[in-house]
């Protein structure tokens, strides 16, 4: 090659650069997302499959549930069950037999008409290995939602039928969960497993475009049962960083964004291009402590008192989580309503208690421990400062403890290996105590399971099974009222504090509700 | 030549073998399990052992990594556990996007890196030569995540000049919308690249002034312009181009933590969330893919001597 056309190349080469960079210089500035119609929302991660019964992850699952509908909903802004794609339902005496009237007017977004045979088409999917739209998927939902029914019968187009093995008092809260959707049977038999990029259900939007990575538009439906929503198109796009999140929200880029980091949180709410708005949720964080070890003596009920005692919750709720929590009593948050008992033992910042508990104890030195801490992780808001904040306390009425820190999804698996002591946090995707209660203290739960502590009480295994079986809800809420005192005075957590949710959103957005259940329910929702 | 090139593409193969160990080992040798990040908090111990098994993770390693190269060597790269979508498809959609960036960076590098360098070696010990390289290496220092934070909180947030993050609007698209959002993160990747190369292109130039070639060149009346681009740059060129085949390959590396920051759909924001679920067909696949590229650039730019000074020659 000869030297000219070198220096022909880099003379070319030379001025496209220059154009390129000329013209990204004249570009326009950040374009401004909304008109009164379309709504951007920035998640903090970008949606990765819609079929819902393949939805492992909370960001996912806040777009699908605008695309699929279960047979019962919440009210908005509540964990209140309300009839959704199901009109009206009976349950039987015994509580096994739930019989569902469907609504009439409902229609997928392909087109065909929603009916009993579709529930049930969408539901023997997931159990079923020899139905035909099965697929060589995996239905990590399916034991735990479907598992105890015996049969779903199509009684007429209108009435669906579930027999259940056991009496399952929290069923009705099953059917709202994301993964109990209920999917267009001729979208299944057309895509197959490949529903996930075509989904089709009953919800107030559709997907219209997802390219991923960039973003995901889903527009309003036109035939969608309880009217069109006001706003036409929602776009979600994802932004990791929080900081741009925080810059993309007050330069009007995106209409709404949520889990800002709290120390921005100040300077956001003077904002006068953003509104915030924070809300409780059924969140709940703790230290788990190894309630079967004597080595630290974590099987002493005083020394876990001590524990309690010598933690500063308001302080870590105050300066760390920066007002964004509720200091913990008890497991269950005071969203849970008639469930949630206020009348547990308290147990206020008082080290000097603290230190008469563990020489009660016979540990009037203290001892050391081990404990492991998140680096980060999906809902434990400020792990390694609130990790050190709690040695601190500790340290001080003598309980010296060696923070390990972990990368989340390393820790997770360590967690279940019977940790000695242990930060967790738990989120509620439904209404029902039992998720919570039975899932962390009955012994059935035990490591691997979420009952990390191995924590055992007769009485507490009892009412929390005798609850899981009974329907009359007024009951039940007795029964996991007297759990919570049980449990709160056994202390095998230490019980820190109930997070909030925190969502950042423009000014013109109006009726926007938190939802517990981590939802953004926008048909709900106008722009101004 | 082409002895030479088929001879350097056979000297891949065990290179792109040593990695896909390397890779596959770390992996699995690192703690967490992928089937209790997919299956979340609901799992209980028998779906996890059942998913497991389904997975192959029960098998021992050695069988798991064979039957991995196995389908590799066929070109098959598996399927996502977390997307469920095949991931070579997967890595080509994000490939673009780095490349996108990856060009725009190296541009941005190349440009001001070459241009800073010329000049400085051509007013060697002005105060210019001193406060360039002075930024150059402040340029070295800086880590990524902080001159791109920096970046979006002045550029995006306070002058509102450009986007935050992504690489296209929400609305609309088009070549000068992703020409404005590639702005912030070509240059927030290419600023430490960009120092490097000012340096070696100084100290490269430097060299080359003092030979023999450039006196006689002066002395039969070449204009200095003429002696410094044509004369000296040629001959600097080699050690250039050099730096620049490494900078590629760091700056297809150092995308990950840009494309993180600006939220840039490329494959390194993909990676960083494959390892974090540990789905392990996409992470082995990615660093796969990325380490042959890398390779291949490499063997490129051994190529491109021959062209820029014709005296070396492969055989």
């Amino acid at each position: 090659m000869s030297f000219l056309s070198r220096n022909a190349l880099l003379r070319r080469s030379a001025l496209v650069a220059a154009l390129a960079l000329s013209t990204s210089l004249t570009a326009p500035g950040p374009a401004r997302a909304a008109d009164s119609e379309t709504l951007v929302v920035g998640l903090v991660a970008e949606p990765v499959t819609f079929d819902p019964t393949q939805i492992g992850d909370l960001n996912t699952g806040r777009v699908s549930r605008r695309i699929y509908q279960g047979l019962t909903g919440f009210e908005y802004g509540t964990y209140k069950i309300k009839p959704q794609l199901a009109e009206s339902w009976e349950i039987s005496e015994d509580g096994l037999v739930y019989t569902f009237k469907l609504r009439p007017d409902v229609k997928f977004h392909d087109g065909t008409p929603f009916d009993a045979a579709s529930v049930k088409y969408s539901y023997d999917r997931q159990t079923d290995p020899e139905h035909p739209a099965h697929g060589a998927l995996n239905y990590r939902y399916a034991k735990n939602y479907l598992g105890n029914i015996e049969a779903i019968e199509v009684i007429d187009d209108l009435t669906v039928r579930f027999k259940l093995k056991t009496p399952q008092a929290p069923f009705l809260q099953y059917l709202t969960v994301g993964s109990m959707g209920i999917i267009s049977p001729a979208a299944l038999q057309k895509w197959g497993d490949d529903i996930a990029q075509h989904p089709v259900g009953t919800g107030p939007y559709m997907l219209t475009e997802w390219e991923p990575g960039v973003k995901t538009v889903l527009t309003a439906f036109g035939d969608y049962y309880e009217g069109v929503p006001a706003i036409k198109n929602l776009i979600y796009v994802p932004i990791v960083e929080p900081q741009a999140r925080l810059s993309a929200i007050s330069t009007g880029e995106i209409g709404l964004t949520y889990d800002v980091p709290v120390e921005s949180l100040d300077a956001l709410r003077e904002d006068p291009n953003v509104e915030v708005a924070t809300g409780l949720s059924a969140h709940v964080w703790y230290v788990a402590l190894d309630t079967t070890r004597s080595d630290p003596p974590f099987d002493n009920k005083l020394v876990r008192q001590a524990m309690n005692y010598a933690v500063d919750k308001e302080a870590i709720v105050k300066d760390i989580v920066k007002g964004t929590g509720e200091v913990s009593i008890s497991p269950l948050s005071p969203i849970y309503g008639d469930a949630y008992n206020p009348d547990v033992q308290k147990y206020p910042y008082d080290p000097e208690k603290a230190k008469a508990l563990l020489a009660e104890a016979g540990v009037p030195d203290g001892f050391s421990c081990t404990f492991m801490v998140p680096e980060s992780g999906s809902g434990m808001q400020s792990p390694v400062e609130m990790g050190t904040f709690i040695q601190a306390n500790l340290a001080a009425v003598g309980i010296n403890c060696a923070i390990q820190t972990m990368e989340w999804g390393a820790y997770l698996t360590e967690y279940r290996n019977k940790p000695e002591m242990a930060q967790m946090s738990w989120n509620s995707v439904m209404g029902d105590p039992d998720y919570v209660l039975y899932r962390l203290f009955h012994s059935s739960a035990f490591p691997p399971g979420w009952n990390a502590g191995s924590y055992k009480n007769e009485q507490v295994d009892a009412l929390l099974s005798k609850a899981q079986v009974i329907t009359d809800q007024a009951e039940r809420d007795k029964l996991y009222r007297e759990a919570q005192a049980l449990i709160v005075e056994d202390a095998p957590w230490i019980f820190v504090d109930h997070g909030q949710q925190i969502v950042a959103y423009t000014p013109a957005l109006k009726d926007f509700k938190i939802s517990p259940n981590f939802d953004f329910a926008f048909e709900y929702t106008h722009l101004e | 030549m082409r002895k030479y090139i088929l001879r350097r593409l056979a000297q891949t193969i065990p290179v792109l073998f040593g990695v896909s160990i390397l890779v596959f080992a770390m992996l699995h040798l690192a703690p967490g399990d992928p089937v209790e990040v997919l299956l979340g908090p609901e799992a209980n111990a028998e779906s996890i052992e059942h998913l497991r098994k389904e997975m192959g993770l029960d098998q021992p390693l050695v069988v798991q990594y064979a039957t991995w190269a196995g389908r590799m060597v066929e070109g098959d790269f598996g399927r996502s556990t977390v997307l469920n979508r095949e991931v070579f498809p997967e890595i080509m959609k994000r490939f673009k996007a780095t490349l996108i960036l990856t060009a725009g960076a190296l541009t941005f590098a190349v440009i001001v890196g070459v241009g800073i360098g010329i000049l400085a070696a051509a007013m060697r010990n002005s105060i210019f030569d001193s406060v360039a390289m002075l930024f150059a290496l402040a340029g070295l220092s800086m880590p990524l995540f902080f001159t791109g934070i920096a970046s979006i909180l002045i550029f995006a947030r306070e002058l509102r000049w450009l986007p935050s993050s992504g690489m296209y609007s929400p609305v609309g698209g088009g070549f000068l919308d992703l020409m404005a959002h590639l702005v912030l993160p070509a240059i927030t990747l290419g600023a430490v690249s960009a120092a490097i190369i000012a340096r070696m292109t100084r100290s490269s130039m430097l060299e080359v002034l003092g030979q023999d070639y450039i006196r006689t060149a002066r002395a039969k009346g070449a204009r200095e312009r003429r002696v410094i681009w044509l004369h000296a740059l040629r001959n600097a060129a080699i050690t250039i181009l050099t730096v620049l085949g490494m900078q590629f390959g760091y700056l297809l590396g150092g995308s990950v933590i840009t494309e993180a920051v600006f939220s840039w759909p490329g494959l390194g924001q993909m990676m960083v969330r494959a390892i974090q679920s540990r789905d392990y067909p996409m992470v082995q696949g990615g660093v796969l893919f990325v380490s042959a590229i890398f390779v291949f650039v490499n063997l490129a730019v051994d190529m491109l001597y021959a062209w820029v000074d014709p005296r070396i020659r492969y055989s």
